[in-house]
């Protein structure tokens, strides 16, 4: 009781939490072998550091696996190093001085939060703990009602209590919680009926309405939003991302100034309509082929996933058969050799033993070889048909981009016939209509004109060009690091089985040792 | 003399010959080609020799048939359709009988068609009106399988008076039903009449059958509930080498010496087979040596039921007799004379050499079948089927010369009045409600439900030998037992029983098979898991272990192994319950758990508790092959100090698939073994509970055996007490109910009234007077009461006083007995006199609101109300 008196504040130093955790630890026989061995802070699930008079919580980054934290009726003021906690399912901070709710985005598995006799006036910063299920914020300094509306998010709350702060003088102050949080069962502590349900639900139906309304609006926003980034991703995945429309054409021109000069001479508008619909039908082409292969490759990896599944589990099912059946033998031998007592039976049974575990260590060693080659194997295959699925993929896709470039280049050709012509035209001062201001300088001399044709037909190849090369470019390296991971994977399986193998014959060895030992000195 | 003796033999070799034709006839119908060979090669002897023949049969015909003859049917309540022929009738016998003569003519040496027999009033009905569809109130009886067992247990089966003749009598359904006994034409007929009521497309047959079929002999069959229903294996079928699939490691053994093994094996197979060969040679010479001597003359019906209706997909036999369906190419089904339903007669034109078996079963094709009636050459039992009408007219062309008048002509209605079946009788069945079946090395008994005491319905004994000598095994099933036992299966040979229960036994109980009823002995229990708060799916005992298997349970147990040792003796000697015998081992294992890691649920644990040893196994990871383990050993030991050692790491050896690190701690380990420990308890516990649990169950069972008690469905107002008392009273209620009404319906003035002159109006002076009589009449009536009353109250007080004098002088002398009669006789006489008491003061209460009550009335009686409205 002497630190509620003595009002010098406490730091949470290393000795103060092994004080706590050796008296909240185990007891009797227990408690006498965790002394012995001593505990590590990692290992505590809950902790209580109540009436300490602590200012500031510090020094709790070991307790990794805490559960339960209560650190009620002490001064702190500021909700802090409570980041490495993530487990933490129970926090107590009731009785203390704290202003704003803050520090607790990482606790996302907080289902039990007691913030009693605060000072905070505002609630807020609680997005991470979804799944919050009792609030305890009552003898605070919430003056706006408006706040509650901040708790519509927390699909599982259930219990709350804001008894003791401004709000709670408020005469419609019950009325209005029920309203806005439908799916709450207590409020400060007392169940809600059915009728004040009803009740506050008529009254604040009204508006109440309206915030759903608004809330069902934005999140079928966010829906749509992510339905069309899960498409795009989609897309992505199969390389023609953008290529089902008139994206790739839009961009040719996007940066092209003498294109879209040109564009307005007479003429040039029907070519450039006949240009784009070709060109974005080759566009479509591109991505539905696209479609298709990304389709067929993941059939491919399914079923190449579903066999290698099907192999290894065979092979597991084996393996785990051979080590039952030794492990039977084994311990009847085991416990045979304990019951013997005549010492030559006994070497001879354990050499028996010996050999039985170098037939197990074989066996597994040779069924786990067997795996690697089966797998080796096809794997190869499988890397051999996936290589050839895309290089199939890149042709195609290629031959498809010529098009777009022959196209391009009918267009220019077309395009630079129309050019001269109206240069030849000017320069006979035939011309019937008159060229726009921006576009004469560029029909001053037959070199510009070539000139800015040519430019503008430069541009657009470049623009197909690149975009080839990234498909090209992306499908490459996603083919090397899918056949990549696929070694990899089938590398640390063996690893980790060879490694399992010689563990356990480790273990049945050291164990014949051991009696081997235990006989020799009995 | 001579000349008389000549005639005589004429005769008789007439007679012969007539015989000898019959029979021939028969042999015709089966093998035409020969018997025509023969036909011109027939000698004196041959014939001579199938007289011989034919008269040793006649002689073995069973004098039964006359136990059923028309002198036992009272044919005088019968309704007129039995006992005459309308116009229509008379005029299809006409057509029949003009068919019939065609026939002959065409076809001299087929025998004469079945076609008008006598009914049991001795009134010609043609065979189509005999069959009277009827649809059975029973939904057992809606399908055909069913519906011939019905019909071959109901009836009692009766040999036809001439085997190789169809019978001159057939008799409506109606009184077969009503006697249980019939031929097979009885027993076809009715059969028809259900299926075809029932939607089936179904035949009444006129043909040849095999001995077997004709005496109702099963004794070569086997039983069909001693035949195993086929594991259909199903060949897993061997999907063909995917994309990716690995390649199987490379086949090392030798193919030379597999050849070799596989030579072996086809040498030891072939040699069994040889010998199979040789005992069915064996069998089949055994079976031979009985021949029929008539095979295939003799006279059977049957029920073709054709494919089409109610789903039928092939065309098959039902023989009525054993209610067993055949294929139509069946061994047993020798040749076909005619068939027919209700709405018209075929005549089998096709040969019938090879049996059945290349029937065509077209009816509407008139080369194959001659049919009687044009019009409805195919039954039309649903109006939809009109493509039928189209071949009838190109048919006319070509038929034996029908008369016209034939066109127009349909089959007239069925005589025979409606098939109704009480359910008392249904459910009765069998005659008597018992039936014994002799088959091929087992005998079926049978009987009705709630006939058997105990509720046995059925019966099967299987022998060993053809003479059912020695008995195999015995199977018995059970019906609406209060303990639910269904069937009790007895091995003779092993002594094994097997009992099997249907849900709702008090302790879930599904089958218990055991030697002896003694506890600690070989025996397997199996239990309805789910109606089982534990999730018990079965209990094995031997004498030195029991082993439990689990279903379904929270903590996941699935399998509890616990040996025993031998019972260590106390000198005071208790009985079994109270000296359990020790545990030595107990083995659990657990289902995976899905909510732990597999590294840390248990999947074995065994306690070895004379060793203080525990182990434990985990479960195996997904991507692993072996699984973790640790061992406590639980050893309380003392230190150098004396010190008591809580926990050392040498007592816990543990495997680890993964090493973690908590899990090394003494605290965990310490932590782990204290469960352990407690958990230990409980399962040895739990072992001593199944011990228990076993003695109970052996002791209900032997109860129920005792007691067997049979339930009764609180439907069945005839057997359940409760509700035949419920349903007692409730009549006895109604029927008071009633008497009450017509006792207040009685008129008060109805004597009165009587005394006036009947017809008259009243006059109000006769009103006034009357009322008055009335109500002076029931002041009497009152006051009568209260006097007799009041008679009765001054007796028993005489009396009890009496009884008091009597006491108060021989007070001394009494003996204790008499005492308490006294006393007894004295508060009886106190409460009579009570009662009387309070009887008087209610009448006195009650007697002027009466007579008032009635003066009421009197003034609202219609008849007097007019007279006296005056007065008031």
């Amino acid at each position: 009781m002497h630190q509620l008196c003595d009002m010098e504040p406490r730091v949470m130093d290393d000795d103060m939490l092994k004080l706590a955790v050796g008296e909240q630890g185990p007891r009797d026989e227990a408690g006498q072998l965790a002394k012995q061995e001593g505990i590590l802070f990692k290992d505590v699930l809950s902790l209580q550091l109540d009436f300490q008079n602590i200012l500031r919580i510090d020094n709790l980054w070991q307790f990794e696996n805490l559960r339960k934290l209560q650190l009620d009726n002490n001064t702190i003021e500021k909700i802090e190093g409570l980041e490495k906690l993530t487990r933490l399912v129970w926090l107590d901070l009731s009785f203390n001085n704290i202003e704003t709710i803050e520090g607790l985005d990482t606790l996302v598995n907080l289902e039990d939060l007691s913030l009693f006799n605060n000072r905070i006036a505002k609630i807020d910063s609680l997005d991470a703990l979804v799944k919050l299920q009792v609030l305890s914020l009552g003898n605070n300094r919430i003056g706006n009602l408006m706040n509650i509306i901040y708790l519509r998010r927390f699909k599982d709350l259930r219990t709350l209590s804001l008894a003791g702060n401004p709000i709670a003088a408020a005469e419609d102050y019950r009325m209005f919680i029920c309203a806005y949080l439908p799916d709450l069962v207590y409020l400060d502590f007392r169940r809600i009926d059915d009728h004040t349900k009803e009740l506050a639900e008529v009254k604040h139906q009204y508006s109440t309405d309206e915030l759903k309304h608004q809330e069902n609006l934005m999140q079928a926003r966010l829906e749509d939003e992510q339905a069309r980034r899960e498409e795009l991703e989609e897309h992505k995945a199969a390389f023609v991302e953008n290529l089902n429309g008139s994206f790739l054409f839009d961009s040719m021109y996007a940066e092209d100034v003498e294109g879209s000069k040109l564009a307005s001479l007479p003429g040039v508008a029907e070519l450039m309509e006949t240009y784009k619909d070709k060109f974005v039908i080759i566009c479509l082409n591109i991505f539905e082929y696209g479609l298709k292969q990304q389709e067929k490759r993941k059939a491919e990896l399914d079923t190449f996933n579903e066999r290698v599944q099907e192999a290894v589990q065979e092979n597991q099912a084996q393996g785990r058969h051979r080590t039952a059946e030794f492990e039977e033998k084994h311990l009847l031998n085991l416990s045979a050799i304990r019951g013997e007592s005549e010492l030559t039976n006994i070497e001879t049974k354990i050499a028996e033993q010996r050999e039985d575990i170098a037939e197990l260590s074989n066996a597994l060693m040779t069924l786990e070889m067997q795996l690697v080659e089966q797998l080796e194997e096809t794997i190869n295959m499988f890397e051999r048909n996936i290589v050839d699925l895309v290089e199939l993929f890149i042709e195609n896709v290629q031959s498809l981009m010529a098009q777009c470039r022959d196209l391009e280049n009918h267009h220019h050709e077309k395009l630079l016939e129309i050019a001269i012509n109206i240069l030849e035209k000017i320069v006979k001062g035939e011309l019937d209509e008159d060229l726009p201001e921006d576009v004469r300088p560029l029909f001053v001399d037959k070199d510009t004109t070539v000139n800015a044709v040519g430019t503008s037909h430069d541009t657009h190849l470049l623009k197909i060009d690149n975009r080839e090369d990234e498909l090209v470019t992306r499908v490459n390296s996603w083919c090397t690091h899918l056949v990549d991971k696929i070694h990899k994977d089938e590398m640390t399986r063996n690893r980790r089985r060879v490694k399992e193998i010689n563990q356990y014959v480790d273990h049945v060895q050291g164990e014949l040792d051991s009696l081997e030992c235990g006989d020799i000195l009995d | 003399m001579e000349v008389l003796k000549e005639k005589v033999e004429e005769e008789e070799a007439a007679e012969r010959e007539d015989a000898a034709e019959r029979a021939e006839r028969g042999e015709k119908m089966m093998r035409l080609m020969e018997v025509r060979k023969e036909e011109t090669t027939m000698t004196q002897e041959m014939l001579r020799d199938l007289e011989r023949k034919l008269s040793e049969i006649e002689v073995s015909i069973p004098e039964k048939p006359s136990t059923f003859t028309k002198d036992t049917i009272d044919i005088s309540k019968l309704p007129l359709s039995y006992k005459s022929n309308t116009p229509k009738e008379e005029h299809l016998l006409q057509v029949a009988d003009n068919f019939s003569h065609q026939y002959s003519h065409l076809c001299p040496d087929r025998v004469p068609l079945f076609l008008h027999p006598l009914n049991e009033c001795e009134v010609p009905k043609f065979v189509s009106t005999t069959i009277r569809p009827t649809l059975m109130p029973y939904p057992e009886l809606y399908n055909w399988d069913t519906c011939a067992q019905f019909v071959s247990d109901f009836l009692a089966m009766l040999p036809l008076p001439d085997p190789l003749k169809p019978p001159s009598y057939l008799y409506s359904s109606t009184t077969v039903l009503k006697h249980q006994k019939g031929n097979c034409f009885d027993f076809s007929t009715l059969l028809c009449s259900m299926l075809i009521g029932a939607g089936y497309d179904a035949y009444c047959v006129n043909g040849y059958g095999s001995q077997d079929l004709c005496h109702m002999d099963l004794t070569r069959e086997v039983c069909p509930l001693t035949v195993k229903p086929k594991e259909t294996v199903q060949e897993e079928e061997k999907a063909p080498p995917k994309k990716y699939a690995i390649k199987p490691p490379r086949d090392l053994s030798s193919r030379f010496e597999q050849e070799q093994e596989m030579k072996r094996q086809e040498e030891i197979k072939a040699e069994e087979e040889k010998r199979r060969r040789q005992e069915e040679e064996r069998l089949m010479e055994v079976d031979s040596a009985k021949t029929d001597p008539l095979h295939g003359l003799r006279v059977h019906s049957w029920v073709l039921v054709l494919s089409g209706k109610r789903e039928v997909p092939e065309s098959f036999f039902i023989d009525p007799f054993t209610a067993r369906s055949y294929s139509t190419q069946d061994d047993n089904f020798l040749g076909i004379e005619s068939l027919w339903n209700h709405k018209n007669y075929w005549i089998n034109m096709q040969d019938c050499w090879n049996c059945c078996k290349d029937l065509i079963f077209d009816l509407g094709d008139p080369v194959m079948w001659e049919y009687l009636l044009l019009g409805t050459d195919k039954p039309l039992l649903s109006p939809t089927e009109e493509e039928d009408n189209g071949v009838n007219d190109d048919d006319a062309v070509e038929n034996l010369g029908k008369e016209d008048e034939d066109k127009s002509f349909d089959m007239p209605n069925s005589w025979v009045e409606q098939i109704e079946i009480s359910p008392e009788v249904f459910e009765t069945r069998c005659p008597n409600g018992k039936k014994v079946i002799q088959y091929k090395k087992a005998k079926l008994e049978k009987w009705a439900p709630y006939l058997n005491n105990n509720g046995l319905v059925c019966r099967l004994t299987t022998y060993e030998d053809l003479e059912c000598t020695k008995t195999l095994e015995i199977k018995e099933w059970y019906q609406n037992r209060e303990d639910m036992l269904e069937l009790k299966h007895i091995n003779k040979t092993t002594g094994l029983n097997i009992d099997y229960f249907k849900p709702g036994h008090p302790q879930a109980l599904r089958v218990h098979s055991y030697t002896s009823m003694q506890p600690e002995m070989d025996r397997v229990m199996e239990f309805y898991e789910k109606a089982r708060v534990d999730g018990l799916i079965k209990r094995e005992e031997t004498p030195k272990t029991m082993t439990e298997y689990y279903q379904g349970r929270p903590d996941f147990l699935s399998y509890r192994h616990i040996n025993f040792g031998p019972r260590v003796k106390k000198l005071v000697l208790n009985n079994a319950e109270s000296n359990p015998r020790p545990v030595v081992k107990i083995t659990e294992r657990f289902f995976r758990n899905p909510t732990k890691p597999a590294d840390e649920d248990v999947a074995e644990r065994v306690f070895l508790i004379l060793d203080e040893r525990i182990q434990l196994r985990y479960h195996c990871r997904e991507d692993h092959i072996t699984a973790s383990k640790r061992e406590f050993l639980r050893r309380t030991e003392v230190d150098s100090k004396g010190n008591k050692i809580i926990m050392t790491p040498d007592m816990c050896i543990s495997f680890e698939v993964e090493p973690m690190e908590h899990t090394k701690k003494l605290l965990y380990q310490y932590e782990a073994m204290m469960k352990l420990k407690n958990e230990e308890k409980l399962s040895r516990h739990q072992a001593w509970e199944s011990e228990l649990e076993v003695l109970e169950i052996l002791k209900l069972r032997e109860e129920e055996e005792e007691a067997h008690v049979l339930t009764t469905s609180i439907y069945d107002t005839k057997r359940n007490e409760k509700s035949k008392e419920y349903r007692e009273a409730m009549e006895r209620v109604m029927h008071e109910e009633h008497l009450r009404q017509v006792e207040a319906q009685l008129d008060y003035l109805a004597p009165f009234l009587a005394q006036l002159p009947p017809g008259e109006k009243l006059t109000r002076w006769q009103a006034v007077r009357l009322k008055d009589e009335c109500l002076s009449d029931f002041k009497q009536r009152l006051i009568n009461k209260a006097n007799l009353i009041q008679a009765r109250f001054e007796k028993e007080t005489q009396e009890l006083q009496k009884q008091q004098q009597w006491y108060q002088e021989n007070q001394v002398t009494l003996t204790p007995e008499d005492e308490d009669l006294y006393l007894s006789y004295c508060s009886q006489a106190m409460f009579r006199i009570r009662i009387l008491e309070q009887r008087l003061n209610r009448h006195k209460e009650l007697a002027p609101l009466k007579y008032l009550a009635l003066e009421e009335k009197l003034y609202k009686d219609p008849r007097l109300v007019e007279l006296l409205k005056v007065f008031v």
